[in-house]
């Protein structure tokens, strides 16, 4: 009970303090690829803690604009505190399970969407509709990610779908979802070629033009979290758990496997131009196939 | 206590049928028609929701039912559990429209009330009747045509206006249609004669195989699935219809007329042809409901996206829901027959969420449709493409909104989170009784989020967004308090319906458990059922299955405590720096203001996405003034 409570509240220091930092590397190594610089890595800290002594401006009266950027970061926050980081199950996960967190992190998203149809931007609403469009089409990758290794299981728990390969091994079905995985990341953390809600150059940040100070730090950090969310979901499914049984070493071997992923992240991102949504939209078509055939093969038993 | 619902059920029949004799004659002065109507109906309604209780308290007592002898022909009344869940729904819903209608009807100012105050209480008379009347012949037959009378009349209420005549009297005709698919195909049974109750039809049934049988079968499926609006039958009237008619009555047509498909579809699937035994192939029928639903869901759903007319964009996503609710019933018929213990507990939970799910859309459709009502009362419009920035003028009405939507939506700890979440669990794991139905899990799954997209699209386009100031001439104000109070009521509901699912799970057992003859009586035992399922206040969850220690949970208190205490942490994060707070004009890169000319309209909404579904059809409508 008491250790039940301790590991949830250690999914959630562990996130909320290293998400910033996961983002800085992201930051400086796209700046090396671009012959650049680039920022030290506490600049991502530097920036929220900035943001929340700002004044805040808001564009629009009325609760949804308020409400959007608390919403947005309760969410992801809800759904990090149910995962099981270095494979531990905590108080809350046997009142959970997959389809919570399917549902949640579309109710993070809609936060965004209420926050930028609330702002009353054009600029805003076009990301906005972006937005849903990656949602709805994204969405049940990572789904049917989960879903693949809980039909393995018979088990919609989280600690058994997310233990994904470690509880079930490799298999054609577990290959072929890590290939959809990997070429859904960009589109999961919204980096290129799939930041077509922000598309900073196209739409000034689509959703969040309207919001400053305290407001957008809580967007920006939700924005964070969800980023190392899915590279923490990559890491705790497809690659094989360390399986030491020491807890903080099974974290921080998480965790190293996480920065490996950023890596990842930041060079695509780095070398790849943005994709107008109908294209992107038909990419993540054929994704949804591929990831359906996988779920079959699951069923299938391979 | 008396146990005998039939007393109350009939007084609250004469006190509808008294306030369309009553009512009509005061309709020169609206507002006391309205009124007489509503305090008729809420006595009505009161007995009503006692003979609920009374068929539900009766326990597995046998069939109760009565007879009432109309000249030659006698008319059975069944009231049992499934029946009164039924009538009590109808009930409370039928309250909430009759007390909407009030302030509501004003805004026909050119058309009288008589006619309307004398078909709304005969229509939830149809209505109550057919939900307890047990034949095939002169009892159904009475109430079908009492309730599809009085709705084309009520749906064709605004007959001055293109088109309204036309789309009723397309109504008409295909419900005229589906009566005669099931009161015609009743004679498929073996010695079927018109005045046979359901024992006398059930034994019949056991006598009658092959093709016959399913024949029957077939045609009863295409007569209810008419009425409950599943696709492909549903889009050939449901949207005109559903849009056209005044929002109390679009309200009940939604929230509760549907649902009598659906509960003609759960009597004949579920009580009626495993009368049949080995004849009926429940595995098989199972998958034509399963994919019926599963399509009708989708493309329901994908339609509703592209409508730009709130109430076209609510009516088509009644067929979206209405899908689910058959997609679960199928589920549940497929799993009934499953290969192991594991998956025939989980027909249980997949038939409990079939019908939770359609208690929860009764509301939050209910709600969504007295939502738009408001809308039209206050702005004169329907037209998400003009409406935006309401949230300010109107906040009650949003916040009601707001809950609705996010409920229909699936977001936890709502209403449509708990009663999906069963739907999608038992399908995702039931794979046991056909691999299919974990593709149509996945289905069910990718449509929520659609889904989600719709009720952004309505919730943001009317309430937040810009827009009535400049295309609504009129002050738009807050709609009067009496059609508050109804849809802060349903709103409650709604909210009780997501946060405590283990009250409605205990209901539908209930009323499974005191209805003879249903198929999955043994999945439903008055004690715990092996622990498999545990409903609490805390949520619902399912551990056990196939081994598996732990298999799925829903617990919306919790979540709903997770989310406050984040959400106040984060607020205090917001308020900590000590920044302050300051309004500025929308900014549009400093050159311009925000205007009607460059806003972004409804119809600009996931322009990519509709591309891409462009086959799914849906006709789009301009909704006019």
């Amino acid at each position: 009970m008491v250790m039940g409570i301790v590991y949830a509240l250690v999914n959630v220091l562990v996130f909320v303090l290293l998400a910033p930092f996961y983002d800085g590397v992201a930051r400086r190594l796209t700046a090396r690829v671009q012959s650049r610089k680039g920022p030290p890595l506490r600049q991502p800290y530097l920036d929220i803690l900035k943001l929340l002594g700002k004044e805040n401006v808001i564009s629009a009266e009325g609760w949804p604009f308020r409400l959007a950027p608390l919403s947005a970061f309760a969410s992801i926050l809800a759904v990090i505190v149910l995962v099981p980081l270095g494979a531990k199950a905590n108080i809350l996960s046997h009142r959970a399970d997959v389809i919570t967190v399917v549902y949640l992190l579309a109710l993070g998203g809609v936060s965004v969407l209420l926050g930028a149809l609330a702002s009353r931007n054009t600029f805003a609403m076009i990301g906005a509709s972006r937005e849903m469009m990656t949602m709805i089409m994204i969405e049940p990758v990572l789904a049917m990610t989960l879903i693949m290794t809980a039909v393995k299981v018979n088990s919609l728990g989280l600690q058994g779908a997310m233990a994904g390969v470690s509880a079930s091994g490799f298999g054609l079905s577990t290959g072929l979802m890590l290939a959809v995985y990997l070429l859904a990341l960009q589109a999961f953390v919204a980096k290129q070629p799939f930041d077509i809600a922000e598309a900073e150059i196209e739409v000034l940040e689509g959703p969040f033009i309207e919001y400053s100070g305290p407001n957008y730090a809580l967007f920006k950090l939700s924005m964070m979290l969800k980023q190392m969310f899915y590279a923490f979901l990559f890491v705790s499914v497809f690659l094989p758990a360390a399986g030491t049984g020491v807890y903080p070493l099974d974290i921080l071997i998480q965790l190293a496997a996480i920065l490996a992923v950023f890596v990842l992240i930041a060079v695509v991102g780095s070398t790849n131009p943005r994709l107008r949504i109908d294209q992107a939209v038909r990419y993540y078509a054929v994704l949804i196939f591929l990831s359906l055939c996988a779920v079959g093969l699951a069923l299938k038993g391979l | 206590m008396n146990p005998d619902p039939f007393g109350a059920l009939f007084a609250g029949l004469g006190l509808l049928a008294a306030s369309a004799v009553v009512s009509p004659f005061l309709a020169g002065k609206r507002r006391l028609a309205g009124t007489v109507n509503f305090l008729l109906t809420a006595a009505a309604g009161a007995a009503f929701l006692l003979a609920s209780v009374r068929s539900l308290s009766s326990g597995a007592a046998g069939h109760a039912t009565a007879s009432v002898a109309v000249g030659p022909l006698s008319i059975t009344f069944l009231a049992d559990g499934v029946a009164g869940v039924f009538v009590g729904l109808i009930a409370v819903m039928a309250m909430a429209a009759a007390f909407y209608s009030i302030r509501y009807m004003e805004h026909y100012a050119d058309y009288g009330l008589r006619s309307y105050y004398f078909w709304l209480p005969v229509f939830i008379l149809g209505m109550i009747a057919l939900v307890t009347v047990d034949d095939l012949g002169p009892g159904f037959t009475a109430a079908w045509q009492v309730m599809t009378l009085s709705s084309y009349f009520l749906i064709r209420f605004e007959h001055r206006k293109r088109g309204n005549v036309r789309s009723a009297a397309k109504y008409l005709v295909l419900m005229e249609l589906a009566w005669l698919l099931v009161a015609g195909g009743a004679f498929l049974i073996d010695g079927h004669a018109f005045g046979h109750a359901m024992p006398e039809i059930a034994a019949g049934v056991a006598r009658t195989g092959g093709a016959p049988l399913a024949i029957f079968l077939a045609l009863l499926l295409i007569g209810f699935g008419l009425k409950a609006g599943v696709f492909p039958l549903g889009q050939l009237w449901l949207p005109d219809a559903h849009s056209i008619a005044p929002s109390p009555v679009s309200a009940l047509l939604s929230g509760v007329m549907l649902k009598t498909g659906i509960y003609g579809l759960l009597r004949t699937f579920f009580f009626l042809a495993p009368a049949s035994g080995a004849a009926f192939d429940s595995r098989a029928w199972g998958a034509v409901l399963a994919t019926v639903g599963v399509v009708t869901l989708f493309i329901g759903t994908v339609q509703s996206v592209k409508q730009s007319d709130a109430k076209r964009l609510l009516a088509f996503s009644s067929i979206g829901q209405i899908g689910y609710i058959v997609f679960a019933s199928g589920a549940a018929l497929m799993m009934s027959g499953g290969p192991d213990a594991a998956t025939q507990a989980l027909a249980a939970i997949a038939v409990t969420g079939a019908f939770y799910h359609l208690l929860n859309h009764a509301v939050f459709k209910g709600l969504l449709f007295l939502s738009s009502g408001s809308l039209l009362f206050a702005t004169g419009t329907k037209d998400l493409n003009k409406l935006g920035g309401l949230v300010r003028l109107m906040p009650v009405s949003a916040a009601v909104a707001g809950i609705a939507s996010i409920s229909i939506s699936g977001m936890p700890p709502t209403s449509g989170f708990a009663s999906k979440w069963a739907i999608v669990t038992s399908s995702l794991l039931g794979g046991g009784a056909g691999a299919v139905l974990v593709l149509f899990g996945i289905v069910a799954l990718f449509t929520s989020a659609v889904t989600l997209a719709c009720y952004v699209k309505f919730f943001g386009m009317a309430f937040t967004s810009a827009g009535t100031e400049w295309t609504v001439a009129k002050p738009v104000r807050e709609v009067p308090a009496s059609m508050l109070a109804p849809k802060v009521a349903l709103a409650a509901l709604c909210l009780v319906q997501g946060l405590f699912p283990f009250l409605f799970y205990g209901l539908i057992a209930s009323a499974f458990r005191s209805s003879e003859g249903f198929l999955l009586h043994g999945a439903f035992p008055a004690a715990d059922p092996s622990g498999t399922l545990s409903a609490s206040v805390l949520g619902i969850r399912l551990a056990g299955l196939f081994g598996a220690p732990f298999n799925a949970a829903a617990s919306p208190l919790v979540i709903l405590a997770v989310l406050a205490v984040i959400l106040l942490a984060a607020s205090w994060l917001r308020k900590a720096g000590g920044g302050g707070q300051r309004t500025a004009a929308t900014w549009l890169c400093g050159y311009q203001d925000i205007g009607n000319a460059n806003r972004y309209a409804d119809r600009n909404m996931f322009a990519a996405l509709k591309g891409l579904l462009r086959w799914t059809g849906g006709k789009t409508e301009n909704p006019g003034p």
